[in-house]
């Protein structure tokens, strides 16, 4: 309760302030600033959702806030419309061409991601100089602010409408980031396989995120040619982009505080290069600052010295230039690019970032408190196990190249079995598994589930269709706390369209989400962590983690991929005690393992794989004994190696 | 439309073709050892040239002054990768992405006040006098540049297959870990193909001076274009940009011929996206498989 009042109170604070000023100073450059902060304010926000949710480096936001701007242009001038359908149709556009982009741009990642919006940004400037009879090309379009319900606004009635959509974006994106989808966002950041493994998607996900940004640049575009009347092409260009990325950045991402923030500064830069003193204080404040968490960093020892000193070297540049040039608007690039270094490197979190933690501690804001578990009965209803084939596997083939990594393997698991898989280095096990779970597509064969065709190549479809898995090597999704990170990975229980999520009326699922979540969490032994990052657990911890994420799914079949792997004894212990409480749920387990012991205790029946082929299935004790599974482990008795040696054999 | 014209059109643009390809390959060597590109290369040509400008005002001779920008350009290129991209890389975070491109805004503002915002003409000894070669006409000019780039290319590929320090530069680039083991330095290869990647874009400035002049905006068209190259081609094909980059250029000014000199930059960027959307590795790079 705190909580909520101190969160909400202090936003509900903010825009009343705002929103009174006009009222109490009549001063015509003000409001132009707050003007403008109010759009920059819904611009960032846009932003955020790819470079701080999507963890992309996106350069094409500025050519949507050009792209908005003009159709809202177009629409006033070219149709005669007004505010209301200009603004739609600015959204709109970033909406329907953002969704394009992303379209190609989905399997992209990193630099080839930042190189598509570059070249998207470069060519709808190049189409917005060149299309002249349309835009007017390089001598720009004029507009006039269309009046609304027969008034003429006002710069303070303009002001107030700028302000009222930033409060509406804000109270949307937040019910939004909070939700199942904000969480999406970010799984796809921290791991896209798992995303996709977890049955949440990658592709609507990513396409989603995209557009609503996109359709956020668009509106803030829309208002943009609304407040200045006048638009040129030249004025979406690349150096507003970066400008755009350092409001964000030193704002601090995945933050709607943050946006707010970086809007402030951008929209006070002009002014701070401007004043030569006002920009000698603010470089000087830079300055100590630096220095200041510069040698904390250093005598904590928790930065590196290059994290520590460059950015205290870059802000004394920042100092000394401004005592030796004579005009500091010449320099604003070097400026903007000495300040926005100084943040990625020594404050990649930005101002929110660090102030958040600081004001929570001040003001002593409580954690959101979490919900009583849900009862282990409602999640995982005990199912039968009839020993009925569950997972037929029929002639598989997979190669890569000419490496036949699984060479016709025929395998059976059975309903409420707990089926290992073993063999040597390099046998094929991983293969069969991300075959299975779709990862890769086979070259040839058949897996059949309960009867009807496993969907292939598709990590999204096979999880749907109820096959959980878990990962060798670890794919959490290291930015979202354990719960979060099973929440994500939940079956049934988001039901609630887009609407209404955006409205915030898809609270009681969420809390539902968290108690089946704590439930899942309590099993494996984790629910006192449950608000830790999953990067901060320890390793055992993130292996069970894994498990736990994997049983969200209420799988039919369960694979865990090597889950002893590197853990120690006292681990191993923990986790055959949860995969056998995972089992009396009626859950059937495919078990990839090297540990012979986890194997013999756990496992009914076990097939051995070497050279891509099976060698060997039964019991565990049968199969330690069979001569072909010794030969594959310890090689070839030495007699056999030499042939032509008439060695006696032992009678 | 005059078959010859078409001809002319296609061959001088294949040769401006040749900087793209080059300053593309300077991609492909840093993301060989490190997978990360200089975002600010552009600002790097430029800077070197106006570099290599100031050499020849002061009287240095012309080839003496190709062997010094080189050199500044390598530096450059040390200063990216240090101040830009060890840092992300030991995080194995891709703050390298938004780091170069901060750099490069530097150099951009750095070289606006140093040497001012007009474009200036690069003086070069060899003439621009056309030669008639099968049917078209070549400058000596677009010849020159042709065969810098691939000397400068046939060199960085012979040192890299036929020197120690070239082979623990493939080593890196084929395996990181493994190189490391076997105690080759991956910081120093990384740092190594900076230097190179910073030489190569020297080059591509002092070749390209001549026929663009010199100014602070002048590699900005330059860079989408070795983007779409080193894209469409692939970051790890070897001479795939050579071809990639003679047919980007050839296209562009046909391009620019038909539709208009607004419009050349439009082929570039529409292949590169479309490249990215059908081939994400390139048309002649490798297909990587997912592990995990």
């Amino acid at each position: 309760m705190r909580r909520i009042l101190l969160l909400r109170g202090a936003e509900l604070m903010v825009f009343a302030f705002l929103a009174t000023i006009p009222l109490l100073v009549v001063n015509p450059y003000a409001l132009g600033l707050l003007t403008l902060l109010a759009i920059y304010g819904i611009l960032l926000i846009g932003l955020d959702v790819t470079v701080g949710y999507l963890g992309q480096v996106n350069l094409a936001h500025v050519a949507f806030l050009g792209l908005g701007a003009y159709t809202a242009g177009l629409v006033v001038t070219k149709l005669g419309l007004g505010m209301g359908p200009a603004l739609l149709a600015a959204m709109a556009v970033g909406l329907l061409l953002g969704g394009l982009l992303a379209l190609p741009a989905l399997r992209l990642e990193g630099p080839q991601f930042a190189l598509a919006t570059l070249s998207f940004a470069a060519l709808s400037t190049t189409a917005l100089n060149e299309l002249e009879s349309l835009t007017g090309g390089a001598q720009g379009l004029s507009l006039s602010r269309p009046p609304v319900f027969g008034h003429a606004l006002t710069p303070p009635l303009f002001f107030w409408l700028c302000l009222a959509l930033l409060a509406l974006v804000w109270v949307v994106m937040r019910n939004l980031l909070a939700s199942q989808w904000g969480r999406a966002f970010e799984a796809l950041r921290d791991s896209p396989i798992a995303t996709d493994a977890m049955g949440v998607g990658t592709y609507q996900h990513k396409v989603a995120a995209f557009a609503l940004g996109s359709s956020l640049g668009g509106l803030a575009g829309g208002l943009y040619a609304f407040n200045f009347q006048y638009l040129q092409p030249q004025s979406f260009t690349y150096d507003l982009m970066i400008i755009l990325l350092l409001g964000v950045v030193l704002g601090g991402r995945k933050s709607l505080w943050g946006a707010f923030v970086g809007a402030t500064v951008i929209v006070l830069l002009p002014n701070l290069l401007s004043n030569r003193l006002l920009f000698q204080v603010f470089s000087g404040l830079g300055f100590a600052m630096a220095l200041a968490a510069g040698l904390r960093g250093l005598v904590k020892k928790t930065t590196r010295p290059f994290q520590a000193l460059a950015p205290v070297v870059a802000m004394g540049l920042l100092v000394v230039g401004g005592l030796f040039v004579e005009n500091t608007e010449d320099w604003r690039k070097a400026i903007f690019a000495l300040m926005l270094f100084s943040v990625v490197v020594g404050l990649p979190e930005g101002l929110m970032g660090f102030l958040s933690i600081f004001l929570a501690k001040l003001f002593r804001v409580p954690h959101a408190p979490l919900p009583e578990p849900s009862d282990i009965e409602a999640i995982l209803p005990p199912r039968s196990a009839d020993g009925a084939p569950l997972l037929v596997i029929e002639d598989l083939k997979r190669y890569f190249g000419g490496v036949k990594a699984v060479d016709g393997l025929s395998m059976i698991i059975r309903s409420g079995a707990i089926h290992g898989l073993i063999g040597p280095n390099g046998s094929g096990k991983s293969t069969v598994v991300n075959v299975i779970s779709g990862l890769y597509t086979p070259s040839a064969g058949r897996i059949l589930l309960r009867g009807s065709a496993l969907p292939s190549g598709s990590l999204f479809r096979v999880s749907k269709s109820g096959v959980a898995r878990t990962f060798q090597n670890l794919q959490l999704f290291g930015e979202l706390t354990a719960l979060e990170n099973v929440m994500v990975a939940l079956k049934g229980v988001y039901r609630s369209p887009l609407p209404l999520v955006l409205l915030g009326l898809a609270r009681r699922e969420e809390s539902q989400a968290q108690a089946d979540a704590l439930c899942l969490l309590d099993r494996i032994g984790l629910k006192d962590q449950a608000l830790t990052k999953a990067k901060d657990l320890t390793y055992g911890a993130q292996r069970f983690l894994e498990v736990a994420r994997a049983l969200a799914r209420k799988p039919d079949l369960l694979i865990l991929d090597e889950p002893a792997a590197g853990l120690a004894h006292p681990d191993v212990v923990q986790l055959i005690e949860i995969i056998k409480r995972v089992h009396k749920r009626g859950i059937s387990i495919l078990l990839i393992e090297h540990h012979m012991d986890v194997v013999s205790e756990l496992c009914d029946t076990v097939t051995v794989l070497d050279g891509g082929k099976v060698i060997a299935e039964g019991k565990p004790e049968e199969v330690k004994r069979h001569p072909k599974v010794v030969e594959a482990y310890l090689g070839q008795p030495p007699q056999s190696d030499l042939p032509g040696d008439p060695s006696p054999q032992p009678a | 439309m005059n078959a010859s014209i078409i001809g002319q059109m296609a061959v001088s643009g294949a040769l401006m073709g040749l900087v793209y390809a080059l300053i593309a390959y300077g991609f492909q060597l840093t993301f060989a050892t490190s997978k990360s590109i200089n975002f600010g290369q552009g600002e790097l040509v430029m800077v070197s040239a106006f570099f290599s400008l100031t050499l020849l005002n002061l009287g240095v001779p012309y080839w003496a002054m190709i062997p010094g920008g080189l050199l500044f350009g390598a530096l450059m290129g040390l200063v990216v990768e240090r101040a830009g991209v060890r840092l992300a890389l030991e995080q194995k975070s891709e703050g390298w992405i938004l780091l170069t491109i901060i750099i490069g805004l530097f150099f951009f503002s750095a070289a606006e006040n140093l040497w001012g915002r007009d474009d200036r003409p690069f003086p070069t000894p060899i003439s621009a006098d056309p030669i008639h070669v099968l049917g078209v006409d070549v400058t000596r000019l677009e010849l020159a540049v042709a065969i810098g780039v691939l000397a400068i290319m046939g060199a960085i590929e012979l040192f890299k297959r036929r020197t120690l320090l070239g082979k623990a530069f493939e080593a890196v680039s084929a395996d990181r870990d493994a190189a490391e083991l076997m105690g080759i330095s991956a910081t120093r290869t990384v740092m190594l193909s900076y230097g190179l990647s910073g030489a190569v874009a020297a080059l591509a400035g002092i070749l390209v001076s001549p026929i663009t002049t010199v100014g602070p905006t002048m590699a900005s068209a330059l860079i989408l274009k070795a983007f779409s190259v080193a894209v469409v081609a692939g970051l790890d094909s070897g001479f795939g940009v050579v071809l990639i980059g003679m047919f980007l250029g050839a296209l562009e000014s046909l391009a620019s011929f038909y539709l208009g000199s607004g419009w050349r930059e439009a082929p570039g960027l529409i292949l590169l996206i479309l490249a990215l959307a059908v081939r994400p590795t390139g048309v002649f790079g490798k297909a990587v498989i997912r592990k995990v």
